[in-house]
């Protein structure tokens, strides 16, 4: 029986943790031991941190006010990521929070898409999603819980300084951290933690939060998976842009000739990552060294790795909090009722086969870039990929559908919206949208086009909407 | 790029159910051009006893769309609520397995977990009480769910239970009226072309030929085309499940009573299944042949029926196991010809609807590309296996003993599949469900908790939870569900008011 539980490092990742544990297991003492340096417990990836639409809610869940982290965190909404650059040179497309278009009759709007462009139309997905276009416009407003209503047909992510985000999630969890972090005692498994001043700390099991350094996990290790064949980005400068006016209302990924730079708008300016290779960009000032992957089991013995010291990789769009959100849920329900019992093993397999997933989405970037005649991207696009992601590309190259396998974090309209923004084209649709009569197909189209329209001119702008809350002057 | 073009032509061979639920639903495809040919011969016999089946046959008969009550009325059809399971953990022992879900999670803590606390103190009733289709099992009683997510009738899911032969008939209607072709004749040869061994036509007695270029084999267990003609291979998974036949004979009904659920009785060398159709009661005896000689269990079927016998009873061969390539080259199996699983769980016509969308859904083109055909054979193994472990759960988690057959089932080693599911299950209740998995949660804890398998503990989270208010509100939702399933007519009576069967069945 699990009655304390320690927690290393005090960024967003350890409070969020102590946060999750507290509010789940009243029973359980936590502690948090905090370490030096800065916070990249979930990957040093820029002051400021993006997340999908479903982090809302978890707040939520988790007692936090969202208004008033917003304000303490200089945030604002996201309705996706704009993907510009990777496609080609001078081409971009839009990742939305919610869905593109509407089925007819069971067959799903790309089938029907397809079918359309093949009538010699041009077609743009993004143009049939209301996050999308709302994203264009620089409209926000929160989506309406009608599933009737067209405005239910989205969802939002937020922005948040780091650090701003760190202490609501420590202030909403009513934890004091215990003290700074010396050293781990560790005999096959960590004994306890020695504290600055000396003292010790025991627990039954440890989280380590720490992010790369993986204080706790690099110890009892059973190896890091390394991914570099497939994302050829290891070094990162995180950058701070002082800005005045409305932020966009979205995340920007943008490739340029050997890397590519993250951008993550707040109230008052920009948190930023460049991604590059010190191969081919060396000598980058304030250059962090970067290896993607992930830890081979990510709970072994008493210590379970999260955020950053479980699986490293470049936020192409926002899972990081995600991909914490939701190893915490696998972690709650899967404490031990008994020593030598089956859940750290079931744990590392599900987080394993999450981890791969966003993984093989980052990779999909890579692989299906447009920017010929640039070394780093050549490169790229000729590696093979792993398995999962290969038998993806081929069933969509074939029939415009992708497999999903069990546990992966981005969704089936996730996958279509990045293969159509790449530009890659399925052989063929669907056959039953052959069977659908040519005026329908259109009709349809353009009912939710008209919809989608009307209901953005409707929307408040992204800065009236932050005055409103008074997240902006 | 040019895509290779589509496919034109599409022929299945045989008039089953399995052969007429492929034709009524690729009948979608006709206005694209495709034609759509069955073969079939009214010489031979289809196995057609009464079949009863899963929630989602709902979703088939949808898309075709089917009217409900016109569909019942023809097939002779009942709803079914659930499956009752009797002797099955152990002699004298009962537990259902209803659709449709159990109570209500409460703050994101799951039913059964609060369930396993509550109970454990003796706080609670057995699980059966706060699922509401039990409940209406219980009490022969059905109305139809509403959507409507603030009513108790939303938590409810059914199936029918109907008769297979006049369900194909039926489909065959409706599929020839969309333009689906059906050819009368036995298929004599099955010429292969040379290269590439794909199958050219088939070449009926009297030497007419019917030509095409995606063949479905929907021969039953002759499995025509993709064994005898391409040798796709089968995998044997009778280790795990030894019944390798069934006796089958309707019987009359016993009164005027139609249950709305399908029962489930364990016996010394297999288990015996009752049907409820409108006119009569579809039975049967599957067993495993080494434990007893076929007169025996024609003797145990015969003693075990709750009204005449309306015929002679029949004797039925199979084998579990799998088809080892669902698709090969350019036939794709569907039905018994690319599997079996005995029906204790009703599956047979669910795997035929699921194949027949996922062929819908990977279609080839002429080039017949191995992508769509990986796929399509990973998704059905996976779909199999799944299923596969479900039926062997009932087996395995077993107390009975009173024959051999139960010892060796449940001293055996299980797939690995179902082993991690059970070690998860049994420490505190946990479950993790693949996502393409067809048995939801909640089946998969009414069999388990049904079969014995009662978890050491529970979420930790529940403990976080205010134990009085959660007692309260469990009673509270106990008498709600029992209060909606007493205010629903009758099963029979829903029947004869909605959906008699018809004078021409």
């Amino acid at each position: 029986m699990i009655r304390d539980i320690g927690i290393v490092g005090g960024g967003v990742a350890g409070w969020m943790a102590a946060l999750a544990l507290v509010r789940a297991l009243p029973g359980i003492r936590v502690s948090l031991i905090e370490t030096e340096g800065p916070d990249w417990s979930l990957g040093p990836f820029g002051p400021a941190e993006a997340s999908l639409p479903d982090f809302p809610a978890w707040l939520g869940d988790h007692g936090v006010d969202e208004g008033a982290l917003l304000r303490a965190a200089r945030g604002s909404f996201s309705l996706g990521t704009a993907v510009s650059g990777w496609a080609a040179r001078e081409a971009d497309w839009f990742l939305p929070f919610g869905t593109i278009g509407a089925p007819l009759a069971g067959i799903a709007f790309h089938q029907l898409a397809a079918r359309i462009r093949e009538t010699g139309r041009a077609l743009r997905l993004a143009d049939f999603s209301l996050a999308a276009v709302a994203a264009a416009a620089g409209r926000f407003a929160r989506p309406s819980p009608d599933p009737r209503s067209i405005l239910s047909s989205y969802g939002y992510g937020l922005h948040l300084d780091r650090a701003g985000l760190a202490a609501a999630l420590r202030a909403a969890s009513g934890l004091e951290p215990a003290g700074e972090f010396n050293r781990a005692i560790v005999d096959g498994a960590v004994t306890a933690v020695e504290l600055r001043d000396g003292s010790r700390v025991v627990a039954d099991l440890w989280l380590d939060c720490s992010g790369p350094a993986a204080l706790l996990a690099s110890r009892l290790d059973q190896g890091w998976e390394d991914w570099s064949a497939w994302l050829p980005c290891d070094r990162v400068v995180e950058t701070w842009i002082q800005m005045e006016g409305v932020p966009p209302p979205h995340a920007h990924a943008g490739a340029f000739e050997t890397g590519w730079q993250r951008t993550v708008p707040l109230a008052g300016g920009q948190g930023g990552a460049l991604f590059h290779a010190a191969a081919l960009l060396p000598d980058q000032p304030g250059a962090i060294p970067l290896a993607q992957g992930r830890r081979a089991a990510a709970w072994t013995g008493n210590v379970v790795a999260l955020g950053a010291a479980a699986v490293l990789v470049e936020p192409l769009h926002g899972w990081n909090l995600a991909l914490l959100a939701n190893a915490l849920a696998r972690l709650i329900g899967l404490l031990p009722a008994a020593p030598g019992g089956p859940e750290p093993a079931e744990y590392s397999r599900l987080a394993a086969a999450e981890a791969d997933s966003v993984r093989d989405f980052a990779i999909l970037h890579y692989k299906t870039n447009g920017r010929t005649g640039e070394a780093y991207w050549d490169a790229a696009r000729a590696m093979p990929v792993p398995e999962a992601l290969r038998r993806k590309l081929d069933l969509h190259a074939s029939r415009g559908r992708v497999p999903l396998e069990d546990g992966e974090l981005l969704g089936a309209d996730d996958w279509i919206a990045a293969l159509d923004g790449q530009g890659v084209r399925p052989r063929r649709y669907d056959a039953l949208a052959d069977a659908m009569a040519e005026p329908r197909l259109l009709d349809h189209a353009e009912r939710v086009r008209t919809l989608i329209l009307d209901a953005v001119r409707a929307m408040p702008h992204h800065g009236a909407t932050l005055r409103a809350e008074g997240l902006i002057a | 790029m040019t895509a290779p073009a589509p496919i034109r032509r599409i022929v299945i061979v045989g008039g089953g159910t399995a052969g007429w639920m492929a034709a009524a639903a690729l009948a979608r495809l006709i206005p694209a051009g495709v034609s759509v040919t069955l073969v079939e011969s009214e010489e031979i016999g289809t196995v057609g006893v009464g079949e009863a089946t899963i929630p989602p046959i709902r979703n088939f008969n949808a898309l075709l769309g089917l009217d409900e009550r016109d569909f019942l009325s023809r097939t002779q059809g009942t709803i079914k609520l659930g499956i009752a399971f009797v002797d099955w953990t152990r002699e004298g022992h009962r537990y259902v397995h209803p659709f449709g879900e159990f109570g209500f999670d409460v703050e994101g803590v799951k039913f059964h977990q609060i369930w396993r606390k509550l109970h454990a103190e003796g706080r609670a009733r057995e699980i059966d009480a706060y699922n509401v289709c039990a409940l209406a099992m219980a009490a022969g009683r059905y109305q139809p769910p509403v959507a409507d997510p603030g009513s108790i009738l939303s938590r409810m899911a059914y199936a029918y239970q109907f008769d297979a032969s006049l369900y194909a008939k039926y489909l065959r209607a409706h599929a020839e009226r969309r333009g689906v072709v059906r050819v009368e004749g036995k298929v004599a040869q099955v010429p292969l072309r040379a290269g590439d061994g794909f199958i050219e036509a088939v070449v009926l007695e009297g030497d007419r030929r019917v030509e095409g270029e995606l063949f479905l084999d929907c021969t039953g267990f002759r499995a025509l085309l993709i064994e005898q003609a391409l040798g796709a291979g089968w995998e044997s998974w009778a280790h795990w499940l030894q019944c390798d036949r069934a006796v089958a004979v309707p019987s009359a009904s016993p009164g005027p009573e139609i249950t709305p659920f399908t029962r489930s009785t364990a016996h010394r060398a297999g288990w015996q299944w009752r049907i409820p159709l409108q006119h009569r009661v579809g039975n049967g005896h599957v067993y495993c042949s080494a434990d007893i000689s076929d007169d025996a269990a024609c003797e145990t079927l015969l003693a075990n029926l709750d009204g005449a016998p309306l015929r002679d009873p029949f004797l039925l061969r199979f084998e579990a196991g799998r088809r080892k390539r669902a698709w090969h080259r350019n036939c794709v199996a569907l039905g018994l010809s690319s599997g079996f699983l005995e029906p204790l769980e009703s599956t047979s016509i669910h795997l035929i609807q699921s194949g027949i969308h996922r062929l819908m859904a990977l279609l080839p083109d002429s080039g017949f590309s191995p992508v769509e055909r990986d796929e399509y054979n990973r998704l059905t193994d996976a779909q199999m296996e799944q299923v596969r472990d479900f039926v062997i759960l009932h087996y395995h988690a077993n107390e009975r003993q009173d024959g051999d057959l139960w010892r060796r089932v449940r001293e055996m080693a299980i797939p690995e599949t179902l082993r991690r599911k059970l070690d998860l299950f049994r420490g505190r209740g946990r479950f993790f469900r693949h996502e393409d998995e067809l048995f939801a949660e909640s089946s998969w804890i009414a069999v388990l908790l049904g079969q014995g398998v009662i978890p050491a503990g529970w979420d930790p989270l529940a403990d976080g939870l205010d134990e009085n208010k959660l007692a309260t509100s469990f009673e509270r939702i106990h008498e709600m569900f029992a209060r909606a399933a007493r205010a629903m007519p009758r099963h029979e009576e829903w029947l004869a008011r909605n959906a008699p069967a018809g004078t021409t069945a």
